[in-house]
């Protein structure tokens, strides 16, 4: 009965292990590892909000009916989200570690708030309504989370 | 379901915003207190000066700051969202501002009248609240340990100030009421039934997201809240019956569990995988080991008849909870709550065109790192004055009005950065900012 409540809070989990890894080579001053983390951390992110967008939240609006409902309040966390990366990234490239800090402490607060809600409300939803689509649902979100993670950069 | 659909609409800046800056000032007035009464304040918990300050620092200060985290936390966490948010903040603040006053001028004065209107004025501003929250909350499933913490801190509150507004009428109206054991009660009720549980709900959620922690041990967050409630309804009844052992065993269990949530949650938070230990875990850190010395020097009155004959102990432990634990605990979120606030609401009203300031320049960080070290120093002379009254209670009023100030200027410093901001998004894009 959880299953999407769980795949998709297993990859929320991962992208913020990949927030660690950036934050500890800036804190240690090492800018060629934050880089690289940066970029597996922010390629994590932006598969992650595209998966949501192009499969399941679709699939959610199709069943209920609800176009204009959480999903929609998530795609523009999302569009702020996408910002915050955009700023954390200029920040990295300037090699300015409290700009970078302050934007990535603020892109965790909306992250996590934001996974609280979809981790709380949305995918409980997802998973009572699309009990009955599991079957090449779930097969469909693995493939893409997964194919994001062998390959080395989009 | 109708809850669900809206939980994008966060309530407007100034409805939860208003409650936090106004608990410095109850601060502030709790520290004017301490220099105006003086020595004679510490000599018992049950001094007028002393029950006045408690009040000023749980009915002031630590319920400004829970209703607002409230009415912010429940549209995120439960999907809950409390209809006319602006109109039921502002009632509900001006109620339990005014209620939390008069409550101290009665314990001062002594007047019946004043009594009456602190019950009035406090009762009608929770049960508003607690009205609101609860229709909000209605019919949002119990899905995980934090919504079910909500929903039980909301009963800890609601007998917290049922009792306290028994007392507050007793008082005057002498009636046969066991006048101590309800006190106890309400004591028990409001440290645990309301702050702990409150406290340990945000926490379950707050402290491995935000601090990158491992979660907290599954049986802890699933049974910690409510059968501390259990544990404190059994142990009301028993005390309110004077069956001194099992109360006493009782009230050792719900002891017991406070220091559990503070050693599991320093355990947890010691394994955080953030590089940067910021202010708002130093307070956590300072809050938990506060907890743990006010439990173990609880278990030790117990066991020794000697201290526990000491007027000094209670009034120690009451110092460490409220400034020590919750204060530190609540300054330490609002470090975190504020700023982020403050870009949503200006990130909100940009609508994408004009990105706002991250957060960590909405408060100067050399601002935030020596308003701590002014509470930890607040902390120091609070217990110092416990202990000597005579040396130390001036020290620690000035110490306490410092501090607190000190809070109220950061707090207002991010008032003015997102009004100042505002005007300029306002200025740049008049079709899209349209916020309050």
């Amino acid at each position: 009965m959880h299953e999407i409540t769980d795949f998709m809070t297993r990859d929320h989990r991962s992208c913020d292990a990949c927030l660690v890894a950036v934050e500890a080579a800036v804190e240690g001053g090492a800018w060629e590892r934050a880089g690289t983390e940066f970029a597996r951390f922010r390629d994590a992110m932006l598969n992650h909000f595209s998966v949501e967008e192009s499969v399941l939240f679709p699939r959610f609006e199709e069943r209920t009916g609800m176009y204009r409902g959480p999903t929609q309040v998530m795609r523009g966390e999302h569009v702020q989200m996408r910002q915050l990366l955009a700023a954390a990234e200029t920040a990295l490239a300037e090699r300015d570690a409290d700009d970078y800090m302050g934007n990535a402490e603020t892109l965790l607060i909306m992250m996590q708030q934001h996974n609280v809600k979809e981790e709380n409300v949305l995918y409980p939803m997802c998973d009572q309504h699309l009990a009955d689509q599991l079957e090449n649902l779930l097969p469909e979100l693995r493939a893409q989370i997964d194919e994001h993670l062998t390959s080395p950069s989009r | 379901m109708q809850a669900l659909l809206s939980f994008d609409q966060a309530p407007p800046f100034s409805a939860p915003i208003r409650f936090f800056v106004s608990a410095p000032l109850f601060a502030i007035l709790a520290g004017l207190l301490m220099l105006w009464s003086g020595p004679d304040l510490f000599s018992s918990r049950w001094t007028p000066a002393a029950l006045a300050l408690t009040h000023l620092i749980t009915a002031g200060f630590m319920l400004q700051v829970m209703l607002g985290a409230m009415f912010q936390i429940l549209p995120v966490v439960a999907g809950a969202n409390i209809s006319r948010p602006l109109l039921i903040a502002t009632v509900v603040h001006a109620a339990i501002a005014l209620g939390a006053l008069l409550l101290a001028a009665a314990f001062l004065s002594h007047q019946p009248l004043a009594f009456r209107l602190a019950v009035i004025s406090l009762g009608s501003g929770l049960a508003l609240f607690a009205g609101a929250a609860g229709h909000a909350l209605y019919g949002v499933p119990s899905r995980n340990p934090t919504i079910v913490g909500l929903k039980l801190s909301l009963v800890g509150l609601s007998m917290t100030v049922g009792i306290g507004a028994l007392l507050a009428i007793a008082l005057d109206a002498s009636l046969a009421l066991p006048l101590l054991q309800l006190t106890s009660i309400h004591l028990g009720w409001g440290f645990v039934g309301w702050g702990m549980v409150l406290l340990a709900a945000v926490a379950f959620v707050v402290v491995p997201m935000f601090q990158m922690t491992p979660p907290y041990p599954p049986g802890v967050a699933r049974h910690f809240c409510w059968s501390v409630l259990v544990l404190l309804s059994l142990w009301s009844v028993v005390e309110l019956a004077d069956w001194q052992w099992p109360a006493a065993l009782l009230a050792g269990a719900l002891v017991l569990a406070a220091a559990v949530f503070a050693a599991v949650t320093l355990h947890v938070q010691r394994r955080s995988k953030r590089a940067r230990f910021d202010a708002t875990q130093h307070y956590w850190r300072v809050a938990m080991l506060c907890a743990l010395a006010a439990c173990l020097l609880w278990f030790l009155a117990s066991l020794l008849p000697t201290l526990a004959e000491r007027p000094e102990w209670p009034l120690l432990c009451g110092v460490l909870v409220l400034s020590g634990g919750f204060m530190s605990v609540m300054i330490g979120m609002l470090y975190k709550i504020v700023p982020f606030l403050v870009w949503l609401h200006l990130q909100n009203l940009g609508g994408g065109r004009v990105m706002a300031p991250n957060m960590n320049k909405v408060i100067a960080g050399e601002q935030i790192d020596r308003q701590m070290r002014a509470h930890f120093v607040s902390l120091a002379v609070l217990l110092a004055a416990v202990a000597w009254p005579e040396w130390f209670t001036y020290p620690a009023g000035i110490a306490l009005v410092v501090a607190n100030s000190w809070l109220l200027r950061n707090l207002l410093a991010a008032v003015t950065f997102y009004q100042q901001h505002r005007s300029t998004i306002q200025g740049l894009a008049p079709a899209v900012a349209t916020g309050r």
